[in-house]
């Protein structure tokens, strides 16, 4: 005790006090969007998902093609190639590259820019193989063994001169020649268009019921609640498969077949939800202040039940756009040529073999986008469900 | 338990006789009759095709039908393919289904909860975080993107496995990895977090504190506590994967049901989708009734007595 100096016992002036050490006190959204933001990886989820929108939006208008345009000569070109260069016999050299699954040789420039496909000389059925003629020299393409190979007028194979990325078609073309980057960017719209507005429909749909439900209760809830457990029992799948059917493939019906499907998960949240908060002091409160059902439904009882619906919302847009590719995978999905990513898939699968290029960018977009959402919603869980509160 | 169980075949029943009807309706709300097509039939030659089937009578008898046809197990004739009935057909796919179906089940189990189990004993190392992102992988991709992606790497590129078919076992290894890889890991995400909030648990610590071995800790009462959320999913699990997903089933041309589902929507043969429709619908309900009563092995809490809503 002898310690304290004895000017620490001395009186101070109501100002001269410490200030307290506190952290400045958060609102809910404060705190959750602060925990969202120390989420790496919902960090970049959201970055993904932005940039997919904006590319799905604007991409197409900076492309010279359109998801429609077919080029037959220029079917099937992969996305990066290996050169050979020949001399035109005028002082000048030829490069192309040889398409080994349908045995076609194209021009490129330097850059690696398609320019067109090359013609040859008569096609030896028997011996299976084609001459091409470039000035004086003679270039054979044998496609008697596989690979096909070049094969120069003395017989040596004609080795390529290096790879070279194809910067006319970013990601190549498909069996109709189209542009795969394209169709892609347009798959990413009709995908993301379905499952943003079915979502937006099973919301509203399942905050309409499960809001109804949750708030009169009693037998109401009771025999709503019923209806619920039937439907959730039923494959919804199913649902989707057969209302397809009935309505014919379109991407109108598609986003009514899995808008009216699937809103039952999100009832049953807004139920609990509802149920909870309506015993609550300030619904007593609005309510002894003559505040009308619908008032205190949407004033109080809604937002304060928003974050467990915004979780759920997060995780309905995965599974939307996984049944969407789904259906289109089976062939319920848009009608050509209009593409979403299980179309693409679903195509590029009768080709793979000879052109797998066709299936690595649908696949790949599908499973990132997958993951970006999957992630965003366990990082928007972590983030708003209270329990998680430090 | 009897009242029990009466009260949820009752409700299985209720159900079941929702979706036959809501089927039933739905196929025929689809515009057009399955005889009309591009090749023009002549009019007394359609007219005695729908006599035959029934379809020239009111729909509310037609109705009745084949709610008769659903409770002595007849769910009609194919429209496509003549002489050939739906219960055929089902049966021919249902051995390859139950097969990969099972299979898939066993993997699931075999492999799911095991790497939960390991995730949640290691929280935060490097087993755990692997197993996450394993899992992270497996929810978040496609079943039918796994399914092409391997059949072009190990049946195309290195010729390990056959592209179709189900002739040899390495066959089966292509479909089962397909079909399960979404459910096991889905089943170890939830083992694992089930399991650590198990761990926090009261009980815990007094089996640690009364010295008990790990082990006994872990699978006494650690394990048997933390299958139940695992055991709930794994009803419906059970139901998806032997009614077979018919994507699968249609990339590795396996002829089961699911691929019959398919080709019956790509044929528009109209029973046939309805037949398969219920059938599917009537397995899964049957799986999640058994796995409820299988609750009550698990969980002594949960008593089997009625439900008051």
């Amino acid at each position: 005790m002898s310690d304290i100096a004895p000017q620490m016992w001395e009186k101070l002036e109501p100002g001269d006090a410490a200030p307290v050490a506190a952290a400045p006190s958060l609102t809910y959204w404060q705190d959750a969007r602060r925990r969202l933001w120390a989420n790496k990886p919902a960090v970049v989820s959201i970055v993904f998902i932005i940039l997919l929108i904006l590319a799905a939006i604007f991409g197409p208008l900076f492309s010279p093609y359109s998801y429609a345009d077919q080029n037959l000569r220029l079917s099937n070109i992969p996305p990066a190639f290996e050169t050979y260069s020949v001399a035109d016999g005028q002082g000048g050299t030829i490069r192309f590259f040889l398409n080994a699954s349908n045995f076609n040789l194209y021009e490129v420039d330097t850059d690696g820019h398609v320019l067109g496909l090359l013609r040859g000389e008569r096609k030896d059925m028997l011996k299976k193989s084609q001459a091409f003629i470039f000035g004086d020299t003679t270039i054979t393409l044998d496609y008697s063994s596989l690979p096909a190979k070049l094969v120069a007028a003395d017989g040596a194979a004609i080795t390529p001169s290096g790879w070279s990325w194809n910067r006319t078609f970013l990601f190549g073309t498909d069996q109709l020649g189209r542009d795969v980057l394209v169709r892609q960017l347009y798959g990413a719209r009709i995908s993301l268009t379905v499952a943003f507005v079915a979502t937006l429909v099973n919301f509203f749909i399942g905050i309409f019921y499960g809001g109804i439900a949750g708030y009169i209760g009693g037998k109401t809830d009771a025999v709503m609640m019923r209806i619920v457990e039937i439907i959730s029992t039923i494959p919804l799948t199913l649902y989707v498969v057969l209302l397809m059917v009935v309505f014919d493939s379109g991407l109108y019906s598609i986003i009514i077949a899995i808008g009216s499907v699937f809103w039952v998960d999100m009832a049953r949240i807004v139920r609990g939800q509802i149920l909870s908060l309506k015993q609550q002091d300030y619904v007593a409160a609005a309510r002894t202040m003559g505040a009308s059902t619908s008032r205190i439904l949407t004033r109080h009882l809604l937002p304060n039940s928003i974050g467990p619906i915004i979780v759920t919302l997060t995780m309905l847009i995965p599974s939307a756009i996984f049944i969407e590719s789904f259906m289109s995978f089976i062939g319920l999905g848009v009608t050509p040529p209009l593409a979403s990513w299980g179309t693409l898939t679903s195509e590029a699968v009768e080709t793979m073999r000879a052109y797998p290029h066709q299936l690595f960018f649908p696949a790949a977009a599908i499973s990132l986008t997958m993951f970006a959402f999957n992630f965003l919603g366990d990082g928007l869980r972590d983030a708003l469900d209270p329990r998680f509160r430090k | 338990m009897p009242a029990y169980i009466l009260q949820r075949l009752g409700m299985m029943l209720l159900t079941l006789w929702a979706i036959v009807t809501l089927t039933f309706f739905l196929m025929h709300a689809v515009p057009g009759g399955p005889f009309v097509s591009e090749r023009m039939l002549a009019p007394e030659i359609e007219a005695a095709l729908n006599a035959k089937y029934g379809l020239d009578q009111p729909i509310w008898v037609q109705y009745l039908a084949y709610l008769r046809g659903i409770i002595t197990f007849d769910l009609g004739p194919s429209f496509k393919y003549p002489g050939i009935s739906v219960n055929t057909m089902i049966a021919d796919g249902l051995p390859v289904t139950l097969q990969t179906g099972l299979l898939a089940v066993i993997c699931v189990i075999a492999l799911g909860i095991p790497l939960g189990i390991i995730a949640a004993l290691n929280r935060n190392r490097w087993p755990d975080t692997t197993v996450m992102l394993l899992a992270t992988i497996g929810v978040a991709i496609p079943s039918y993107v796994i399914a092409t992606v391997t059949l072009y790497i190990f049946a195309l590129r290195l010729g390990w496995v056959p592209t179709f078919g189900l002739d040899d076992w390495r066959g089966y290894i292509l479909p089962v990895f397909a079909l399960s890889g979404f459910w096991v890991s889905f089943v170890a995400r939830l083992t694992r977090s089930s399991l650590l909030e198990t761990f926090e648990q009261d009980y815990m610590t007094t089996a640690r504190a009364k010295g008990l071995r790990p082990g006994q800790v872990l699978f006494k009462h650690g394990l048997r506590n933390s299958l139940v959320p695992v055991v709930t999913v794994l009803g419906p699990v059970v139901a998806n994967l032997i009614t077979g997903s018919f994507v699968i089933e249609q990339i590795f041309a396996l002829p089961g049901i699911g691929r019959q589902f398919v080709l019956s929507i790509t044929n528009r043969d109209y029973t046939a989708i309805m037949g398969i429709t219920i059938f599917y619908a009537a397995a899964l309900m049957v799986m999640i009734l058994i796995v409820d009563l299988l609750y009550a092995v698990l969980d002594p809490r949960i008593k089997l007595t009625s439900a008051t809503a």
